[in-house]
């Protein structure tokens, strides 16, 4: 917000231009506005309720409880199957976490950037039902109906008054410690959140509140009514999703030698990510908290109350090592010379792109020590002395850094004890909430009707909770699933203004202060009255009010406007509404136009009043001059056929097909093998609860071949396909016949295999030299023969220059593989040679410790760049036993075992028919064949084409549990098109001019969407031409930026609505 | 093994078959050393760790490796029992417990280099009483 001037303000009395005093403030002046808007006030309402000691009730079907990330998405993904939804946040705002965080891992994007389209859409979704500052007080029922009691704690402020215009923070005299900058900065007692918050409503907080009025004496709609008061609402919904997240360990009392607390600069990492963030209490810049100079040296520390059994967390908090990485590597990229050092004891980069984003950081120069710091020390300069055993060198040493940060613990919510007992579910010893079966059902909580989306169950990453929520709102349909469902509002025919001449309506807003104190809003008013076209110009206090938008609507109706500009904020929080009431008035909602003169006028130039009114008009004019030529856009609409195809008939294809199946939708599983299970078949047993892959597969595969809804091909694979998102048609080959099938959206779970190893380890050359997934069909079918010394290794073709990555699971499997042949054969010993131990999160960390506890295996750490040897006997090569040599980093020393039994931890790759798939559904797949997702944090499910969704381990290799997961939430992205029925395309949609188009194909590979096809011109066939799938296009103008000739025009943003519009803006100046 | 760790036991004469070593330690001691993580922290923590030929992680590296030689090792005899290694491990193994164990499988085989009559007198005077103390009971167990 801009520093405000109130030089133009006089007092009346004295004749003085009034300073900063804001209890001088015109009152006469808000009194005779007649623009004030009186609204009716919801707070009045709530307070005549309590009076008749009535409750308000709200008729729903969903209830989702908190609102960060994973609330979000399963949110979006109910409410767009056309169920209502009523989703509530302790808080006043809505985000959670991810908003507190300056980019993400592995692609730094910048978090808010990604988190706050998700934020509006959820606001203006027609089916949510958004009440913040809310808990939830009692739950009772059973799954189809559920009475829950929330109550609503008031925010002393009225929602649909309040405008965000932060007129009464800068007038609050109290100071508070501000929880959203992790207790950086201060707030003041009347509060937003972040300055993009949703609700954009300012909060009293309560106990903070000294009652002084100053707030309610500026507020000029309004908007503080000390009055209301907090009110219980009841709920009644078929089904809840549990998603209140995490909280981060504060190593005040345990893990206390790092000096949290106690020296100013040691901090948390939530705290430096705040430091990052360019809306933090330092906007971006890193300093150091006790002199805020820059420091010259950071050190983090790993691992600060997780991965310990005593004083702190048993578990793997799964972000941290990432975490760190990414924090280190964008201060590092920021500041060459400073000297960024992490100590750590694995590094778990095991997601996908990790293991590079790693080594990025690594050529980027910043340090990595495996050793963890046993104490630190303050010194004079207030820089801090770190002791610690660089396990790889064997030194003792001591590093001098100026600031410290810690990678503290996710722990769970302090509150998940009492909120499991009102919801009647049960938490685990660490107290997070528990699954019904860990493997099998990870959504499912303790009691029916009730899931489990995100950090509540573990620790998690953003694309893991994002995954699990769209699964989570997949299981949450299931009680619900007969109710009638919404599509939203009914809105009046529109009118033709195709022949009409352009009649243009101008309303500009005063945005309260926010505009009108820094540009001459009449002056705007009466230029724009000027121009051609402007049949009705006006300015008033807010656009965005209800009254204002009826006047709109009004104008629209009575004076026969046919094209609408709003001169105030940024389209991207408002556009929607203003398009809501040019519908209402039954106008096109492509005919409106939005004029920025808030962002980019009144705050950018608040000091100059000249030319900020100068460059207000100009923004105007520019809007008028392109509507001019606005024309009506229709949105293609199409049917969509109700069942989807599923590719792979492992576990995350079977587990997609009965999450449809429980919601109602027919699905075709298409499985190449003669049989369902995939990958599981030859697998004995899973990680980490050690249960039999029978015990999982034969119920599941019972389950969904008896599954009226779903249709199994069983040797079978896609040949042919065509169509696009809701009308696909695929040829299917099964035992040499062809079958036609029709279908509406696809979901990709064709899984991963074992990587050729190419005789490295000797692979192929000696019989006991063996895979895991060989070891494991020998354990199940029991002809494993008892071995003396047995030696895995890890990461064989992982994490080289051929592949670069890991393979995610590989470190859970070997140690669940070491334990069963210690279980098995109790005299055997066993070594496992491993790199990193990446056995992240919650339960495979502590099985991890379990087995090195109980089955007494020997780790032994290998470097990277010095492989384990493996040499055959001379004598006996074929099935002799063998001899492993090994360079142990920690003892520094090479190694030498016999061995009768070498077990390869083989690193993966995309299943065989990845090629031939990626071609057919036209979508990208990366250098080891796995499926590349539209966006790798918030939208891990969907392809960038419509209709094609993906999950298990064709996206990356993945465990049981993640595999679910993703089954379930691709379940649920697949099944929004079908819910909905008919589907409508963007209207601002790219359109190819048949007659210049040469035919290049240029457009083909600028379009992200598959959208754009060549086909031959409609009357002379010889040649072709580019066509757009309307159905497919997002409109994002690529093709017409990269079209050679100027064939391809973006409808809204044709060529001369732009060039109109600049010429507009370069216009004259207009005197003053 | 590191240079300046001379041979004080001749641990062939320990009769300790191959693969017991870990076992013996770990009934003496009553601690899993397998839980070990192999992080440091302990080492770096030590006091005494600068004078040690071994430092702590080594020393449980050593006996799960089964190399007898860490009985050699002077570390097991500096160690000042001042349980911060125990108090800092992330995997809660108690180290000190670990050090008491390996000087009691030397010391329940009757083996106790030290001869009071060889201190010098000089020594006598210098060294505390406090530390004589603790010498003379890690040596009766």
């Amino acid at each position: 917000m801009p520093l405000k001037s109130y030089d133009k303000k006089i007092d009346h009395d004295l004749e003085i231009p009034l300073q900063d005093d804001y209890f001088y403030d015109e009152p006469e002046e808000i009194i005779e506005n007649n623009n004030m808007p009186q609204l009716e006030s919801t707070a009045k309402i709530v307070v005549e309720r309590a009076k008749r000691g009535e409750k308000r009730a709200i008729q729903s079907d969903v209830l989702i409880i908190g609102a960060g990330i994973s609330g979000m998405q399963a949110a979006l993904d109910v409410a767009d199957k056309g169920y209502k939804v009523v989703i509530i946040d302790k808080t006043s705002t809505i985000g959670g976490a991810m908003v507190k965080l300056d980019k993400t891992f592995p692609t730094n994007d910048c978090s808010i950037c990604t988190a706050a389209p998700k934020m509006v859409e959820l606001s203006r979704h027609p089916n949510i039902n958004l009440i913040t500052y809310a808990e939830v007080n009692s739950l009772e029922g059973k799954p189809g109906d559920f009475k829950v009691n929330i109550w609503r704690k008031s925010k002393y402020v009225d929602p649909d008054k309040c405008t965000g215009c932060d007129d009464c923070a800068e007038v609050c005299p109290v100071e508070v410690v501000n929880p959203f900058d992790e207790k950086l900065s201060t707030r003041k007692a009347i509060y937003i959140e972040f300055p993009q918050a949703v609700p954009i409503v300012y909060t009293i907080d309560y106990d903070a509140c000294v009652g002084c009025g100053s707030c309610d004496r500026v507020c000029e709609p309004e908007a503080i009514s000390f009055l209301e008061k907090s009110e219980e609402i009841e709920v009644n919904v078929g089904s809840v999703i549990v998603a209140t997240g995490f909280e981060v360990f504060e190593p005040t009392e345990m893990r206390k030698e790092y000096g949290y607390s106690k020296y100013e600069n040691v901090i948390t990492a939530l705290q430096f990510e705040r430091l990052l963030s360019s809306f933090g209490p330092t906007e971006g810049k890193v300093f150091r908290l006790s002199d805020r100079k820059k420091p010259k040296s950071i050190g983090w520390i790993q691992c600060v109350g997780s991965r310990s059994e005593q004083l702190g967390f048993p578990y793997c908090s799964r972000v941290c090592c990432m975490y760190a990485t990414k924090e280190a590597s964008i201060t590092k990229e920021a500041n060459p010379e400073m000297d960024i050092t992490i100590y750590y004891m694995d590094i778990r980069a095991y997601g996908k792109d990790f293991q590079q984003y790693y080594d990025h950081a690594k050529d980027l120069g910043v340090k990595y020590v495996r050793g963890r710091p046993s104490s630190v020390y303050e010194n004079l300069d207030k820089s801090l002395t770190i002791r610690y055993k660089d396990t790889l060198t064997g030194k003792i040493e001591e590093n001098k850094v100026d600031m410290l940060v810690l990678s503290t613990a996710i722990i769970p919510n302090q509150g998940n004890k009492k909120l499991g007992e009102i919801l009647g579910i049960n938490v685990d010893d660490n107290g997070f909430f528990k699954q019904s079966s860990l493997l099998t059902d990870p959504i499912q909580s303790s009691r029916d009707g009730i899931f489990l989306a995100g950090c509540i169950q573990g620790p998690k990453d953003i694309p893991d909770s994002v995954s699990m929520a769209s699964g989570a709102a997949a299981k949450a349909i299931a009680p619900i699933k007969d109710r009638e469902k919404h599509t939203g509002k009914e809105f009046p025919p529109e009118k033709d203004v195709l022949h009409e001449k352009p009649r243009i309506g101008v309303f500009i807003c005063h945005c309260g202060k926010n505009i009108s104190n820094y540009l001459d809003v009449d002056k705007v008013t009466e230029e724009t009255k000027k121009l051609p076209n402007v049949d009705y110009a006006e300015h008033m206090m807010f656009a965005c009010s209800e009254d204002s938008c009826k006047k709109i609507k009004e104008s629209v109706q009575v004076k026969g406007l046919n094209r609408i500009i709003v001169a105030a904020c940024s389209p991207r929080t408002h556009g929607g509404l203003f398009q809501d009431t040019l519908m209402e008035a039954g106008l096109n909602k492509y005919l409106f136009e939005m004029a920025n003169i808030r962002n980019h006028c009144s705050w950018v130039h608040s000091n100059n009043w000249a030319e900020a009114t100068d460059k207000a008009i100009r923004l105007v004019r520019a809007s008028v001059a392109k509507a001019r030529h606005l024309e009506s856009l229709s949105e293609e609409e199409f049917s969509i056929y109700p069942r989807t195809l599923i590719l792979g008939g492992g576990i995350s294809g079977m587990k997609a097909a009965l999450a449809l199946a429980n919601m109602g939708i027919k699905s075709i599983i298409i499985e190449k093998e003669p049989e369902l299970g995939g990958r599981l078949r030859n697998l004995h047993s899973m990680f980490p609860t050690d249960t039999k892959t029978e015990d999982i597969l034969k119920p599941m595969i019972n389950e969904a071949t008896r599954n009226k809804l779903i249709t199994v091909m069983t040797n079978a694979e896609l040949d042919e396909l065509e169509g696009y998102i809701g009308n696909y048609k695929g040829k299917i080959k099964q035992k040499g016949k062809k079958k036609d099938i029709e279908f509406g959206t696809i979901i990709v779970a064709t899984g991963f295999r074992e990587i050729n190893l190419k005789g490295k380890y000797q692979y192929g050359k000696n019989k006991n030299i063996i895979s895991q997934t060989e070891l494991e069909t020998q354990l199940k079918k029991n002809t494993l023969r008892a071995p003396k010394n047995v030696v895995i290794i890890n990461c064989a073709g992982a994490m080289d220059e051929e592949r670069p990555y890991c393979c995610r699971v590989g470190c859970g499997v070997s140690i669940k593989n070491a334990k069963l042949i210690s279980q098995k054969y109790p005299k055997t010993k066993t070594y496992l040679l491993y790199r990193d131990m990446r056995v992240f999160g919650k339960d495979e960390e502590e099985y991890y410790a379990d087995v090195l506890k109980n089955s007494h295996l020997t780790t032994i750490r290998y470097p990277g760049d010095k492989k384990p040897e493996i040499i055959l006997d001379k004598n006996n090569p074929i099935d002799g036993s063998v001899t492993v040599k090994v360079y142990d980093d920690i003892l520094h020393e090479e190694l030498e075992f016999p061995a009768d039994l070498v077990v390869l931890t083989v690193n993966t790759e995309g299943e065989v028919m990845t090629n031939k798939l990626k071609n057919m559904l036209k979508v990208p797949v990366d250098a080891a064949g796995f499926f590349i997702e539209t966006h790798a944090k918030i939208k891990p499910l969907d392809f960038s084409t419509s209709g094609v969704y993906m999950c298990g381990a064709a996206h990356y290799p993945k465990n049981l549990v993640d595999s679910i997961a993703q089954a379930e939430g691709a379940a649920s992205r697949a099944s929004i098109p079908i819910f909905q029925e008919r589907m409508k395309g963007e209207g601002i949609v790219s359109e190819v001019n048949n007659e210049i188009c040469r035919g290049c194909g240029i457009c083909i590979s600028a379009c992200a969407y598959s959208a754009i096809d060549l086909q031959p011109h409609p009357r002379d066939s010889s040649r072709l031409v580019a066509e757009v799938n309307k159905a497919l296009c997002k409109g994002c103008g690529s093709c017409a930026a990269a079209c050679l000739n100027s064939a391809i025009e973006q409808k809204g943003y044709k060529n001369k609505q732009i060039n109109e519009m600049i010429a507009a803006l370069l216009e004259e100046k207009v005197a003053i | 093994m590191k240079e300046n760790t001379k041979e004080i036991v001749d641990v062939n004469s320990l009769n300790l078959k191959k693969g017991d070593l870990v076992k013996e330690v770990e009934e003496l001691c009553g601690e899993n050393l397998y839980g070990c993580y192999q992080c440091g922290t302990c080492s770096a923590g030590c006091p005494f760790v600068d004078d040690m030929d071994l430092s702590p992680d080594e020393i449980l590296r050593y006996v799960i490796l089964d190399r007898k030689e860490v009985l050699n090792s002077k570390t097991i005899w500096l160690c000042a029992a001042c349980y911060t290694c125990a108090e800092r491990c992330p995997r809660d193994i108690n180290i000190t417990k670990i050090m008491e164990a390996l000087r009691q499988i030397i010391l329940r085989k009757k083996i106790d280099k030290t001869n009071i009559r060889k201190i010098a007198k000089e020594e006598m005077e210098t060294i505390p009483q406090l530390a004589f103390v603790c010498l003379f009971r890690k040596n009766v167990g």
